[in-house]
């Protein structure tokens, strides 16, 4: 037992994360969609799937990204300071519990933006410089 | 909950829920022309290994396992897997089928059907449910099994103990609605219970026991307040056989039935739940207060507090739960005084533990448990001698995974 609380000591030490690289990432939605801003807590609602709707009474269709994309990890660590391995956990309960599934997954942030153009309800999140005219940007993370 | 040294039957009714399975994929399949239906394939597991510092008593995980962990390493206490189909129909339909083999009544790794339903969405704001689904008396009770979705190695004993029950073949509503920025949440179900619960070498069949339950949840930012309530009819009385007779004149071991009886009795699960989840805090706090309307069983009160805080992959935590039940006072004779007593829960844990998300999708658990209590403190445990002190410690490590 002490050899474990060792071990796990030690790669506590070995494992702590660095801090990600500055990027700035805003929340997108459709232009068309009537939502001029978010605050924190209606972005936290509609990406954790605890409210599907606009306040406006759009339903969100929000949209994620895979694991392997850098700005996954940034986007929730920002929005609610977790790490992915939580933001998995929380999904496998919605999944196994039959309550809801996960938004999809997309592998880049030119599809996210292609979803929120074709989705009247779309929203996701990219880095603000991807963020161009055909979306609009309704959530700045502060860095 | 059902003492007597009690071990659950999970609804093993094979061929009804093959038929019910196989006509949900019928319908499935029916529907999947018309629109583009997703398919998804998803499970989740835990290989465990547990001891305990004593062979005086049995450690279980809960009621379903009829032998658990002594002085030597045990695979079978948490040890699991679970495979689940998702079939999404359209956005407002879908079904869902899981399969769960786990150490059970039978020590076999049977698999059993754990959930079966189909689900209509309306609405954004309303979920409907029809099928075997989960039960949710207590927060967090329907997702027990899935280790990687919890930070401890296991739910609570001290706190879970007392809920045998799994699932329902019914139905269930639940409605979410903005209040400002916080999410309010009522949900509502009703189900007959398909489970079984065997005493020693007989089983106390809840078949046809209706269960009854709803709780209202405040959602603001990190946190999570939730108020619940369920009760459930017990349909049958305890299988006592013959140990009354055995024991007792004639009319007074049916005097000691009727004390006993637990026919159309009624028990009443109240829960009261705190979730703090923010950054790398974890905390959570829930109280529970079970009356049981037989005299078989005892009433009590239990609960459990776990606060854990993540450093990079590792997440150390720690954890307090007890339950105390209420002895009743007057027992008609010895006997049933005995059987009585197998309810007495008098007990509490302290546990300190890490959880390492190792690599995607894998979390390596160890927890230390000790569990401080009185001789008399026997409701979960198998096997227990006259030589059992109440405490002991338990030692566990798992690797919980999702795919």
């Amino acid at each position: 037992m002490r050899r474990l609380i060792l071990s796990l000591l030690v790669m506590v030490l070995l494992f702590i994360e660095s801090t990600p690289v500055f990027a700035q990432m805003v929340v997108i939605v459709n232009a068309r969609s009537g939502v001029a801003a978010m605050s924190r807590n209606e972005v936290v609602n509609i990406f954790f799937g605890r409210y599907r709707q606009f306040f406006n009474g759009l339903e969100a269709k929000p949209v994620d990204l895979v694991d392997s994309h850098p700005d996954r990890a940034r986007f929730y660590n920002g929005l609610v300071g977790k790490d992915l391995a939580e933001i998995n956990a929380y999904w496998s309960r919605q999944l196994f519990s039959g309550r809801m599934t996960a938004p999809p997954r997309l592998r880049t942030s030119e599809e996210v933006i292609k979803w929120v153009l074709g989705n009247p309800g779309g929203i996701g999140f990219v880095e603000l410089s991807h963020a161009d005219a055909r979306v609009h940007v309704v959530f700045e993370l502060n860095p | 909950m059902p003492a007597q040294k009690t071990m659950l039957v999970r609804g093993v009714k094979p061929v009804r829920w093959l038929l019910l399975v196989l006509g949900l994929l019928n319908l499935i399949m029916a529907q999947a022309d018309e629109s583009s239906p997703a398919f998804a394939l998803s499970g989740f597991g835990t290989l465990g290994a547990t001891r305990t510092t004593t062979d005086e008593v049995r450690f279980v995980r809960d009621l379903a396992q009829p032998e658990g962990a002594g002085k030597r390493w045990d695979g079978r206490v948490d040890s699991m897997l679970g495979v689940q189909g998702n079939l999404k129909l359209n956005s407002q339909l879908e079904g869902v089928v899981q399969v769960v083999s786990r150490y059970r009544y039978d020590r076999s790794f049977t698999p059993e059907v754990s959930w079966a339903y189909l689900k209509y969405e309306p609405d954004p704001k309303l979920s409907l449910r029809a099928g075997r689904l989960g039960t949710e008396f207590f927060m967090l009770a329907d997702s027990r099994m899935v280790g990687y979705s919890y930070l401890s190695v296991r739910p609570p004993g001290d706190y879970f103990w007392s809920l045998p029950f799994y699932s329902i073949d019914g139905a269930d509503a639940v409605l979410s609605l903005p209040l400002g920025e916080s999410i309010l949440r009522a949900k509502v179900f009703y189900g007959i219970s398909d489970e079984r619960i065997a005493l020693e070498n007989r089983e106390w069949k809840l078949d046809g026991s209706p269960m009854t339950g709803g709780y209202l949840d405040l959602q603001n930012g990190p946190w999570l307040f939730r108020l619940s309530y369920a009760n459930i009819v017990f349909r049958n009385n305890l299988p006592f056989g013959s140990v009354l007779g055995n024991y007792l004149p004639a009319a007074m071991a049916q005097q000691s039935a009727d004390y006993l009886a637990t026919a159309n009795t009624r028990s009443h699960y109240y829960a009261l739940g705190a979730v703090y989840d923010s950054g790398p805090w974890q905390l959570h706090l829930m109280l529970n207060h079970i009356v049981q309307g037989s005299n078989a069983f005892q009433s009590s009160d239990g609960g459990y507090l776990q606060a854990g805080y993540r450093i990079g992959p590792v997440t150390p935590y720690f954890g307090y739960s007890w339950i105390r039940s209420d002895q009743r006072g007057n027992t008609l004779n010895p006997v049933v005084a005995s059987i009585m007593a197998d309810g007495r829960a008098d007990q509490s844990t302290t546990s300190l533990g890490a959880r390492w998300d190792v690599v995607r999708n894998v979390a390596l658990k160890a927890q230390w448990d000790h569990i401080d209590g009185e001789p008399e403190s026997i409701f979960p445990y198998r096997r227990e001698t006259k030589a059992w002190t109440g405490n002991m410690d338990v030692l566990s490590l798992t690797m919980d995974f999702v795919f």
